[in-house]
Parts: structure tokens; C-alpha cells; sequence
């Protein structure tokens, strides 16, 4: 029992700073609720990032703490009540952000990785 | 507020979790799976729904207030399961937080507390006489020493002194005191109403208003209703008349801990009354108990230097020219104490017997914290099953942790709320046993805050000692071993260490307790036995102040022989007579004086004492040889005397000293010889404890400028007697003030009030000890019982007599004493050397005593364990082996 919750703690660990990368980006394409951010999150990566539920709920929760998503309760397609979240501009600003600090880490990554392309 | 919020965000957080699973399980069914396949795969994919909603709440922050919340609604339910639990832990602490906040406040009070004015470390007392005795000054030493002093903003002299008040037409005793006036401005006080007493107001005749006088707030609320138009309203006192000028705040009540006065005269009051008999500027009268502020930058040493250089030239100036030769003067200096506190007699008295106790119940506590340390333990040990469950759900190690202090926490507090209201009831026992009959005490007992904070203090302690820390050990637990054994047997073979040292160390504890008690109370009770030189039984007191009586000298003495008259014929007396200096009061003068005849030497110390006709017969002292004085030693005839053994065998050895003659030898005057009419057996005047003082006795008919008149009564009734009285006051001096009769009984107890204190309390301490110890290892026994009926049903199977289980349940008390008693005795010999000068004719190391406690306690542990040991020989071998 007790190592499931470290299997939750190293989802966390892993994907900290990218989880939140991938929520904003997905949300640039409109607003949207939990369950609908990963499942767009899953089909857009080609089914290989499985974001589960308890690493996306304290992110979400999270990012609405600091004021880049703010959530707004909707009625979503099937007549359901869900929450659903959007970018704040202070959000957008952030996701330029992440995005330019994700190409210099990936970029650094491959130089790393195979000197000879340089 | 915070709450509110949460609420909505605990339910927003679960709706959104449940949408989330819906439209997992829409979709599902979208792509033709049926509705409970499509819900049970959504949730399988979703995960631990509880456990999301914790990492998510954890986002939020602020989560350990409602976590604090839930762990204390829980720690109360648990709680109230257990009643039985719940209910003697509480006695527990209530009785140990309340005894030790009840015995700190009262020493606060006496010994601790300051006195309620702007700096109080800045004040000083001086004293005067031999080194190291703490006596007043005299006038005219008061005002050179103000001349002469620099160390000091100022000095003023306060004198405590019991007053009549006269209004309409009724006399009533009131506490009164004289001050200077110095001493409010030097106590930087400021008045509740109108203003305080200064330097004016001393001058002689006051000012030309009148004499001013202050009076207490708590007077002023009681007889005047608060009013504030008693300012300027004239007050009799004594049968002088002032003027009320002031009221003086609620918080100061005097620079004497236990007397609050309720009217304050300035000293020219006296002058004013008495003239030339007034002790303001008598330089053979020490009245003066002075204090002083240090001057800012002026320190205690400093001022202590300063004081030694000048006290030599200050005395010579105030002193009678020939004062050096009273031995008692000769080597007399003017001393500095600190006077943050006051003056606190009743401190002094039973400054050691209160820190004596502080010890007695702080052992108590330890006592308590150590069995309510085991209960929770072997409570605690109860529910491994469920900590280990809770476990498995995912709470950390320090959550659990956490759960199991805040309930002990809930514990502490409410024991601490309970043992503070206990303790306010133990407070005003304890000031009851203090009190003198004749001296109502008044004891500031109000809770202060050194109170408040002891108790949240030891709270504080308990609940670290007796909930954290077997948390702490006990928590460690092997999740996998426990679920599996089932909940019964966990922790069958673990002997926690702990709990083991637990009890030897109660055991010793209350050994020492027990052991401490039985000394005192025996020291006790021998002195209540002892044969004090006078009777006891059917004897009265009464004292009378003349003071305000017109007659003087020869009529005076009319007066007290019609009184004697009225007193011997009252039905119901048997006999009376007249004592000036109580037996075991506070009076009585010491003499000087020197046999005439012979060689036998001289004494300084021989106790003085005016007495009545028949009075030995009366107080049932034995008349050894002689007789006793009669109506015919009057004034004019021949001066006689009477001695006690003592002094006989003192002046005259191996001479029968009746028929010699005694001179007095203070100071310079060389007194007129009496002659020995009598020697009557020794009499404890002064204290139980010491051997009665070399006395001498005069007859009142020789001496008629008594104020102060004491009579003593013998009759079958004290009402019988205290009526008689009455009606012969009435009748010969009405209008004079009667203190409260008291008979020799009550008398004799109050003297011992401190040995008496000591007894009982250490008694009930001892008690309780014992009782907390029992119960200590009535419930470990109960809890190992329990635990091992497994192996005991075994061992029963495999043909184990019902007397060798008794047995293997008796053998762990047997250990735990075996470790605590000797234990105990150590502490007791350690301790002895401290209480040895508490006791009366008794040796701390004598062992009768310590063999009772010894079998007290083995007794008791008997008793406790036997009970288990019982349910032990009755276990089933069956049952207990099927149980497995």
C-alpha cells in the first residue's frame, strides 16, 4: 500500500515542471475540464503520455493558485456540470515562458546527446 | 470563515472528480460498453478517488488546521468509548495539576509575589538588632538614619497595628496601620479616590484640618458602599478623630503579605492620642519597620556598604547612652534585606513547610504523569490493530503520531481545566490551616499568572510524557507481522522497556511519599499528646483591650478583681483567673534578673509572666512547693514572685528557693527584689517543641498598668464560660472590645498549625500516591493477564496447578517491588537529611516506621494484583487455546 503513493510522488517528481507545460499548451487551444485535458493530452502524444489523475488534479489546482488558469463552472456536452478551466493572460505569459525554457532544455539535451551535430 | 470556504472547495472538488468519472464512463459507453462495465473501467482508470482528494487538498496549504480539527473530534470519541479510562485519568490529573497549582499559588502568594507597587525591586527593608535577627527600629534611630542616609530616593515606616473603629454607638475591631508620610510617595502609589497621605500629614496635629486618614478600597466598597462622598467624612479611631482623605487602590493591601489594613493613619495620629506614652519618638521603643526605595543607579550592594558605614554613628545618636551594655544591643547593627515582596511573616514561618510540600506534590505529579504514562500505554498497545490499519490506508508514521498526542492533549487539558478548579478549593483549605484563630489571614489568592502558567506548564508535561513518547515508540510497527497474528496476540512477547521502568519508579516514589507521611503525622501526634505543664481540657481564654477604660492604677485593679468575682460565681465556671501572656500565644517579655542570695548566676533570658490569684489551680499547673499568690499581695506589701523549676533550679541549685529572693538586672535600673513565695511546675509557654523556659510569675495586684488583660476560665462548658464573660464585661466595661475567646485546645493546635499542615497534607498525598500506584499495576497486571491467556491456558493444558498460575502473575508485581522498594528507601534515607528539622522527637531513619510503609505498600500491591491474579486461575484452557 504504502508504494503506491510513491509511485503518485514520482509522477509528480517527473513531470512537475512538464505537466504544467502540457496543461497550458493544451489549454491555448480553448477551455476545458479535467477529464477533457487528458484525454487531449493522451491523443495528441500519440496515446505515450498517460497523465493520471492524481498528478493532474494538484496541478490544476495548483496553476489556478497562481492565478494562470482560473476555473469558471459549465454545463459540458452531455448536460453535465464540470469545471472547467481556462488561460489567464498572466498564463499565457507563462506558457511563452515554459515553452522557450522547454527548446533550451531539449536543445541542450541533443547537443549533449550527439556532439558531433554541432 | 476559513471553514466555509473549504467546505464549498471540498464539495466543488468532489463533484469535479465525479464529472471527471462520468464523462470517463460516457465515453466508454459511446464506444459500446455497457453502463456498470463502462463505470467500473472508468474508475479502475481514474484510480484511488480518496487518495486524489488528498494530494489535491494538500495543493490547497492551511490543511493542518482541519487536520488538527478531525484529529480532535476523533481523539473525543475515543476518549468517551473508554470511560472508565477517561474518567481516572482525569481524577488523576486534576488531582495532581490541582494540588501543585493549589500548594504554587499559596507559596506565590506568601514568599514569591511583589508587592503591587511601580518597581518593586527598588524597595529594601531595614532592620535592626543582632546579626541576623530582623527586628524594628525605634523612632529616633528612623529619623537620624533619613538624615543621614544617600543610598535611598526615601525611607518610611510602616507599623501594622489592629484598631477600633467607633460609629454611632457600637466599637469594632479593625486592622489599621501607621505609616509616615513618606510612604506612599515613596511607593509611587496613586489613589483610587481623592489623594494618599504625604509628609504633611505627619506633621504634629496634622494640618488644619484635622488628621488625615486613608482607607482601603475593599473597606470603602464594604462599609461605605463605594460612595465617594466619604471624602472629608471624619473617622473614629481609637478614640481620636481623623479625616478621610483618600482611598487606596484594591491592588495594594499593605507592605505585610498576609494583613491588609483597612484604614492607614499617619503616625501623628498616635502622637496625637498618646502624647508622651506614644512610641513616635521613644527612643526605648522599636516600632518602626522601615523600607526604602534605592535611588536610581544605586545598587543592592552599594546600598548594603552604605548603610554598614553610617549605622554605627546612627545608633549612638538614638540609642539610651548606656544601651551597650544590654547584651542583646551590644553587638546590634542596622541590616538590609530586599523588600520586593513585603514582609511576609507568615512566609517566614512556613516558608520551609510550603517548599516541603511543593516537593511532596511535585513527586505527585511525577507519580501521576508515570500511571497515566502506563494507561495510555497499555491502552495504546490495545489498538495496535487499528493504528496498523491505518497504517495500510496511508497515513505516515508522524500522522499517527500526531492522532495519538492530540487525544492525550485533549486529555491534559481537560484534567488541567478540572485539577485549576480543584485547586482553588485545596487553596483555601490550605490558608484555613494556616490561619491563627485570632488573626484572620488575608491571603491574596487570586489565580496570577505564575499560576495560570504553572498549570498550562504542567499540562504541557503531561501530555509530552505520557502521550508523545509512547506514541513515539509504539508506532513503529511491522505492518505485515500485525495483520497477519491477528489482534489479540500483537505485542504478547514485546516487553516494552518503558512501561517496565514505569512502575519500580512508582513504587519508589510512593514509598518515600508513604514513608515521609507516616513520619509526619507521627511527629504530629506526639506533640498533640504531650503533657504540656497545663491543662488542656474545659480551659478558656479571653483577652480584653483596657486601653480606652478611664480608671487607672488601684481603680484598675478594682476592675479586674470585680470581674474576677463576677467570673468565679458565674454558674458553669469552676475556676478563673487572670493570665497576662498566653500559654502558646504570642506574648510574654524576656527579663533579665539574678538571685540575691547564693551564688547562682545570672540569666537574660527568663520568661516573664503577670498572673492572677489561683491561677495554677486553675490552669492545672503543679504548685511544687509553696503557695500561690493571693488577694493579699497587693500593692504596697511585699513585692513577690513565683518561680517555675526551671528558673528555680537555674538560681538557687540544690537550694529550695522559697523564701530566697530574685532582683531584676535590665539594663541599668536595678529593680526591687521579690521574694520566692512559690515553685510551681514547668509550663510550655512559648512552643511545644522546645523545653518549657526558665518563668518567673508576678502578681497583677503589683503591677496595675495593664492595658491588655487576659483571663483564663476552667469549666465543664466553654459556652458556660464564654457567656459568664460576656455578662461581666457588659456589666463592669461595656464598650470595650473583646476578641474572639478561644480554649486552650484550639489554641494548642494553632501553635502546632504548621505540623499539623504538614500531616495531614502529607497524609493525603501519601494516600493518593498509593492509591495512583495501585491502580498503576492493578491495570498493568489486567493488561498482561489479558494478553497472555493464550499462554496461560497452555500452560494450564499442560497440567499447571491453579496456585503456579497465581503465582506467575504475582511474580511481575514481586519484580517491580523488588526493584522500588529499595529504590524507595534510598530516596527516603537522601531525603532524610532535610526533614530531620521538621520533626518532633522522632528519627527520619526509624525503622518502625519504614517497615508500616514498607508493609503498606506491599499490601496495597497485594490487593492490586491479586484481582488479576484471579481472573487468571479462572481462564479456561479450552477457551484461551480455541481463542488462538
Amino acid at each position: 500500500m504504502p508504494e503506491k503513493k510513491e509511485r503518485y510522488q514520482n509522477r509528480i517528481e517527473l513531470l512537475q515542471g512538464t505537466l504544467d507545460l502540457l496543461i497550458l499548451q493544451t489549454l491555448q487551444w480553448g477551455p476545458q475540464h479535467g477529464y477533457g485535458i487528458s484525454v487531449a493530452i493522451r491523443n495528441r502524444s500519440g496515446e505515450i503520455l498517460q497523465v493520471d489523475t492524481g498528478s493532474l488534479y494538484p496541478a490544476l489546482h495548483r496553476l489556478e493558485k497562481q492565478n494562470w488558469i482560473k476555473a469558471e463552472w459549465k454545463v459540458s456536452e452531455n448536460k453535465q456540470r464540470a469545471k472547467y478551466y481556462q488561460l489567464t493572460a498572466a498564463g499565457k505569459k507563462q506558457l511563452t515562458r515554459e515553452r522557450t525554457k522547454w527548446s533550451q532544455l531539449s536543445d541542450a539535451m541533443a547537443s549533449v546527446l550527439n556532439p558531433e551535430q554541432m | 470563515m476559513i471553514f466555509w470556504r473549504r467546505k464549498t472547495r471540498e464539495a466543488e472538488l468532489d463533484e469535479e472528480l465525479r464529472a471527471h468519472l462520468s464523462m470517463a464512463a460516457q465515453t466508454r459507453m459511446e464506444r459500446g460498453a455497457e453502463q456498470q462495465e463502462a463505470e467500473r473501467a472508468a474508475r479502475r482508470e481514474f484510480g484511488n478517488v480518496g487518495l486524489v482528494k488528498e494530494v489535491t487538498r494538500d495543493v490547497w496549504g492551511g490543511r493542518w488546521l482541519g487536520d488538527l480539527l478531525d484529529d480532535a473530534r476523533y481523539g473525543v470519541r475515543m476518549l468517551a468509548k473508554n470511560p472508565g479510562f477517561t474518567a481516572v485519568a482525569m481524577l488523576t490529573l486534576a488531582f495532581g495539576i490541582g494540588s501543585n497549582t493549589a500548594v504554587f499559588s499559596l507559596i506565590d502568594a506568601l514568599l514569591l509575589r511583589s508587592l503591587a507597587v511601580p518597581a518593586p525591586r527598588e524597595l529594601v527593608r531595614i532592620s535592626f538588632g543582632p546579626p541576623g535577627t530582623k527586628g524594628p527600629l525605634s523612632g529616633p534611630m528612623f529619623d537620624r538614619l533619613r538624615e543621614r542616609q544617600s543610598a535611598f530616593t526615601d525611607l518610611f515606616a510602616w507599623k501594622n497595628a489592629p484598631m477600633v473603629l467607633t460609629e454611632k454607638d457600637a466599637a469594632r475591631p479593625i486592622t489599621g496601620a501607621y505609616a509616615t508620610g513618606s510612604a506612599f510617595p515613596t511607593l509611587q502609589l496613586k489613589p483610587r479616590l481623592g489623594r494618599l497621605l504625604s509628609w504633611q500629614d505627619d506633621e504634629p496635629g496634622g494640618s488644619s484640618k484635622g488628621i488625615a486618614a486613608v482607607i482601603s478600597e475593599a473597606f470603602w466598597i464594604e462599609h461605605f458602599g463605594g460612595d465617594p462622598r466619604v471624602l472629608g467624612q471624619p473617622i473614629i479611631v481609637d478614640g481620636g478623630t481623623a479625616t478621610i482623605v483618600g482611598v487606596v487602590p484594591r491592588s495594594f493591601n499593605g507592605i505585610t503579605v498576609d494583613y491588609a489594613p483597612q484604614v492607614v493613619l499617619p503616625f501623628a495620629f498616635d502622637v496625637a492620642l498618646r502624647g508622651k506614652s506614644s512610641c513616635r519618638f521613644r527612643a526605648d521603643c522599636t516600632w518602626f519597620s522601615p523600607m526604602a526605595r534605592l535611588k536610581p543607579g544605586v545598587g543592592f550592594a552599594q546600598a548594603k556598604a552604605d548603610l554598614a558605614t553610617i549605622s554605627g554613628d546612627v545608633l549612638r545618636q538614638s540609642l539610651p547612652s548606656n544601651y551597650a551594655r544590654a547584651d542583646y544591643l551590644r553587638n546590634a547593627i542596622l541590616s538590609l534585606t530586599p523588600g520586593r515582596t513585603g514582609s511576609s511573616p507568615l512566609g517566614e514561618i512556613y516558608g520551609r513547610e510550603l517548599w516541603t510540600l511543593q516537593a511532596l506534590v511535585g513527586l505527585l505529579m511525577i507519580i501521576c504523569c508515570a500511571n497515566l504514562a502506563s494507561l495510555e500505554l497499555s491502552r495504546t498497545l490495545n489498538r495496535q490493530h487499528e493504528l496498523v490499519v491505518r497504517s495500510a490506508l496511508g497515513a505516515g508514521r508522524l500522522r499517527l503520531v500526531r492522532q495519538l498526542v492530540a487525544e492525550s492533549a485533549i486529555l491534559a487539558f481537560a484534567g488541567a481545566a478540572a485539577g485549576f478548579v480543584l485547586s482553588q478549593w485545596m487553596s483555601s483549605l490550605l490558608v484555613g490551616y494556616i490561619e491563627q484563630s485570632d488573626f484572620p489571614v488575608f491571603l491574596d489568592l487570586r489565580p496570577e499568572a505564575a499560576t495560570f502558567a504553572a498549570t498550562i506548564a504542567l499540562a504541557t508535561l503531561t501530555v509530552i510524557f505520557m502521550g508523545a513518547l509512547p506514541a513515539l515508540s509504539l508506532t513503529r510497527v511491522d505492518t505485515e507481522e500485525v495483520l497477519r497474528s491477528g489482534a489479540q496476540r500483537t505485542v504478547a512477547r514485546k516487553r516494552h522497556p518503558f512501561a517496565a521502568s514505569l512502575l519500580p519508579v512508582q513504587v519508589a516514589l510512593s514509598l518515600l511519599l508513604a514513608s515521609l507521611a507516616l513520619l509526619f503525622a507521627t511527629s504530629t501526634g506526639k506533640l498533640l499528646r504531650m503533657d504540656p505543664g497545663f491543662r488542656v481540657k474545659g480551659i478558656t481564654l479571653f483577652g480584653v483591650d483596657f486601653a480606652r477604660r478611664p480608671e487607672k492604677g488601684e481603680a484598675r485593679l478594682g476592675l479586674y478583681r470585680r470581674m474576677l468575682e463576677a467570673l468565679r460565681q458565674a454558674p458553669g465556671v469552676a475556676a478563673a483567673s487572670f493570665i497576662a501572656a498566653r500559654p502558646l500565644g504570642e506574648g510574654g517579655m524576656d527579663e533579665s534578673a539574678a538571685p540575691v542570695e547564693g551564688n547562682g548566676p545570672e540569666t537574660k533570658h527568663l520568661f516573664e509572666n503577670v498572673v492572677g490569684p489561683e491561677y495554677f489551680a486553675t490552669a492545672g499547673t503543679k504548685v511544687l512547693a509553696g503557695r500561690e499568690f493571693s488577694q493579699f499581695d497587693r500593692l504596697g506589701r511585699t513585692p513577690v514572685c513565683i518561680l517555675n523549676e526551671a528558673a528555680a533550679s537555674f538560681f538557687f541549685p540544690r537550694q529550695g528557693a522559697v523564701g530566697k529572693h530574685v532582683r531584676s538586672t535590665e539594663g541599668d535600673a536595678q529593680g526591687d527584689s521579690c521574694e520566692v513565695i512559690a515553685v510551681v511546675a514547668d509550663a510550655k509557654y512559648l512552643s511545644l517543641r522546645e523545653p518549657a523556659p526558665p518563668t518567673i510569675y508576678y502578681p497583677y495586684e503589683q503591677l496595675p498598668d495593664f492595658n491588655w488583660a487576659g483571663f483564663i476560665t476552667r469549666s465543664h462548658d466553654t459556652s458556660a464560660a464564654v457567656a459568664a464573660f460576656k455578662s461581666a464585661l457588659r456589666r463592669f466595661a461595656p464598650d470595650t472590645p473583646l476578641l474572639a475567646p478561644i480554649t486552650m485546645q484550639r489554641q494548642l493546635e494553632d501553635s502546632i498549625g504548621k505540623e499539623r499542615l504538614t500531616a495531614a497534607l502529607s497524609l493525603f498525598f501519601g494516600g493518593l500516591a498509593l492509591l495512583l500506584t495501585s491502580l498503576g499495576l492493578y491495570a498493568l497486571e489486567s493488561q498482561r493477564v489479558a494478553q497472555r491467556t493464550a499462554e496461560i491456558g497452555l500452560r494450564m493444558a499442560l497440567g499447571a496447578q491453579r496456585k503456579d498460575v497465581h503465582w506467575f502473575v504475582l511474580r511481575e508485581a514481586a519484580v517491580v517491588f523488588a526493584i522500588g522498594v529499595p529504590i524507595g528507601l534510598a530516596l527516603t534515607f537522601a531525603a532524610s537529611h532535610f526533614i530531620a528539622a521538621l520533626l518532633y522527637q522522632i528519627s527520619p531513619l526509624d525503622p518502625r516506621i519504614h517497615f508500616v510503609a514498607v508493609m503498606t505498600l506491599l499490601g496495597a500491591g497485594f490487593l492490586a494484583s491479586s484481582i488479576p491474579a484471579r481472573r487468571a486461575m479462572n481462564v479456561d484452557p479450552m477457551v484461551a487455546l480455541r481463542y488462538e
